[in-house]
């Protein structure tokens, strides 16, 4: 099986790089012809993702969810998917390249650094680990996807103010939608963030002798937790719209990025298992 | 085929005389009364407001486009028509220009596809005054399927490209349901009122209304079921509304920048479009400034239309190639409707319908019988298909107009369904 694995894993850039490249191509010319083919691009690609995933799990007898690496190739297919089914619900078509190419920027980097992990430390065996990592994943898929629609809103905000009414302008949807999508997209990161962290903060002190609440993995999910909490609050209290929780959105996703670069490459804690 | 076409459009006749020419319903109706007396066996009469075309297949031989001419140059005898006044087509000419015009890459506006239905009408007098023989149905099934295709295949028709409808455009990049939005026009000339019923037909949440002259702007209100805000305090109700549309005549401005402002303030900076399409403007240019304020004027709306021009011209060359391959299809299938082909076809029917029912039977009869069997079953398709055939020779012998000929043998492929044999085969 392992053999297998090596070929999906180099395989799968290719897949996503194809996909994306048909989604680009669709989005720059229009027209009927790549309408509907490119989501059967997409539907192979994940496919492609989901078996590699389940041959990974079946021969290292552990879900690929134990180190940053594993995480990234299951991040890329979880963005991928949420956009698969947000196509299909939304019929919303023009959006899809800005947030497959997030995903080929994670599955690229697994699969140069992933490892044939058969041994895993007991601890990363838990149940409530699973819940705690895929329920991260979920959230960080929902404010990544929140941070590309918000990016796509302030481009079209600014093209249509200043006239420009190009290629952004004719391919994608109004701005309330987009800034509705950010906004759903921003709820759902929230509402998993929060269970990643509750779980967290039962579970992590039972399972690590030294666990600290100053780990810096914890602050920067907290803080990206708070600042989304901040905007929802005031979203709902009819307070804020538009530009400014985009912007937040976006800045709550750099500070995830930046958390997980420092967490899991700079500094090292109980929390890095890389 | 001796079909005849004249066409008297924007690039023949200035816009007084196609307006001069141009034939109402009734006018038509009349026409091809007339029409139908004289010289010509059938036809179809397109008239708009930036052209009127005749098409139409003569009784005999010595009619010609000359005729056509004089038919509408006698019918509205009051103005004067220039010869070159006039575009002419004969044949595979008048064939290729109906389905140039079925597409809307010979309107004014490239794409226009008002034009595609306003040629299915036209039949329809046609049809209905009994002026639409075989062959006129036959191009008209064509000309239709053409503006479909290249409607579907093509970018034709796709983009604002009038001021109005970019206005349109626009406003649904911003605001996603116009249902959920209110809309306030100021000034109800030409320009505002088309404006007005633009934001009612895309079903625009709710509508008002607010004119210096407030019994015009309570006429229009009542036609279209409004609101209406006298002139004087409508500044007061500005942030009620997600989109205002200005189109008066005003010479300064009617809303500043502190007006904006203020009203922005009041409906907690919910996004706001202004379409200032008067000129002089009336809007503040300097209002773009404001955060969610979308300010556009009749030049940034024109950047929309003209960039959607462009890209419909770069799609004529796709329509060509249809409308080629469908003159193709249409030729085929008329050469078809000559005697010769049509006997072979019909006699090439009959023996495959005759050969499919004696290999189905053949078991139930002994061997001796067998050969029987072809023997007779060929006899009976023989005897029956000897009259046709006769007649089919006649008929391609006699004086026969081609297009009756054309017709008559229509009627038999279509009976027998040989069109969709030879397609099959």
């Amino acid at each position: 099986m392992l053999p297998s694995i090596h070929t999906f894993n180099l395989l799968l850039p290719f897949f996503y790089l194809a996909t994306f490249a048909i989604y680009f191509y669709d989005f720059q010319q229009g027209g009927k012809k790549f309408e509907n083919s490119k989501r059967v691009f997409l539907f192979i690609t994940l496919l492609v993702h989901f078996l590699y995933v389940l041959l990974r799990t079946i021969e290292f007898n552990h879900p690929p969810i134990t180190n940053v690496f594993e995480i990234f190739t299951v991040l890329a297919f979880a963005i991928s998917f949420a956009y698969f089914i947000l196509e299909l619900v939304t019929d919303i078509r023009g959006t899809g390249p800005f947030i497959i190419i997030i995903s080929i920027v994670f599955q690229i980097i697994s699969t140069f650094f992933i490892q044939d992990l058969a041994e895993v430390k007991e601890v990363l065996r838990s149940n409530l680990l699973g819940t705690h990592v895929i329920s991260a994943l979920i959230g960080y898929s929902g404010i990544t996807i929140s941070a590309v629609y918000g990016v796509l809103y302030l481009i079209l905000y600014n093209e249509i103010k200043l006239n420009k009414f190009g290629l952004i302008f004719n391919r994608l949807p109004s701005l309330e939608i987009l800034e509705r999508m950010s906004f759903i997209a921003a709820i759902i990161g929230f509402v998993f963030l929060s269970i990643t962290i509750t779980i967290g903060i039962i579970w992590l002190p039972k399972a690590f002798t030294q666990f600290s609440y100053l780990d810096p993995k914890l602050i920067g999910t907290f803080a990206v937790w708070i600042l989304y909490g901040i905007g929802l609050i005031n979203k709902f209290l009819g307070k804020w719209r538009g530009k400014k929780l985009i912007i937040l959105s976006i800045l709550g996703f750099t500070l995830a990025i930046l958390s997980t670069i420092l967490t899991n490459f700079l500094a090292k804690s109980f929390h890095s298992f890389y | 085929m001796n079909l005849l076409g004249i066409s008297i459009n924007h690039r023949t006749a200035p816009v007084e005389l196609r307006e001069a020419l141009h034939l109402s319903e009734e006018e038509i109706r009349k026409f091809i009364q007339q029409t139908k007396d004289s010289a010509f066996a059938e036809g179809i009469i397109i008239s708009t407001c930036n052209r009127t075309e005749i098409y139409a297949i003569p009784k005999n031989d010595k009619t010609n486009l000359k005729d056509l001419e004089n038919l509408i140059k006698n019918y509205k005898s009051s103005f004067e028509v220039k010869d070159e006044n006039f575009q002419h087509f004969i044949s595979r000419e008048s064939i290729e220009h109906l389905f140039r015009v079925a597409c809307g890459i010979e309107s004014l506006l490239i794409g226009d596809n008002q034009i595609f239905k306003q040629v299915k009408d036209s039949f329809q007098i046609s049809e209905e005054m009994g002026f639409a023989g075989a062959l006129i149905r036959r191009v008209m099934d064509a000309a239709t399927h053409v503006g479909k295709r290249a409607i579907n295949e093509t970018a034709i028709s796709e983009g604002a490209v009038t001021v109005s409808y970019a206005a349109v455009q626009l406003v649904e990049k911003i605001f996603s349901n116009l249902q959920k939005k209110s809309a306030l026009i100021i000034g109800t000339g030409e320009t505002g009122e088309i404006a007005a019923k633009h934001l009612r037909d895309r079903g625009i949440g709710r509508l008002a209304l607010t004119n210096r002259s407030f019994e015009k702007a309570e006429k229009l209100a009542a036609e279209l079921n409004t609101a209406v805000f006298p002139f004087a305090n409508f500044k007061e109700h500005l942030h009620k509304f997600d989109i205002v549309v200005s189109a008066t005549s005003a010479e300064g401005l009617i809303l500043t920048k502190q007006d904006i402002e203020a009203a922005m303030k009041k409906r907690n900076y919910a996004s706001m479009v202004l379409m200032d399409i008067a000129i002089p403007r009336d809007i503040d240019p300097e209002s773009k400034k404001i955060d969610y304020v979308f300010y556009h004027d009749i030049d940034s709306l024109n950047i929309i239309v003209e960039q959607n021009l462009s890209k419909r011209k770069n799609e004529i060359a796709k329509v060509e190639k249809i409308i080629q391959e469908e003159i193709d299809n249409f030729f085929e299938w008329y050469n078809s409707l000559e005697a010769a082909p049509t006997i072979k076809t019909l006699r090439d029917y009959f023996e495959s319908v005759r050969a499919e029912e004696v290999e189905k039977n053949i078991n139930k009869f002994s061997e001796d019988d067998k050969e029987k069997l072809e023997i007779i079953t060929k006899r009976i398709i023989n005897k029956i298909l000897h009259h046709p055939t006769i007649e089919l020779r006649k008929m391609s012998e006699s004086d026969l107009r081609a297009e009756d000929t054309a017709a008559k043998i229509s009627i038999i492929r279509n009976l027998f369904g040989l069109d969709s044999k030879s397609k099959e085969d």
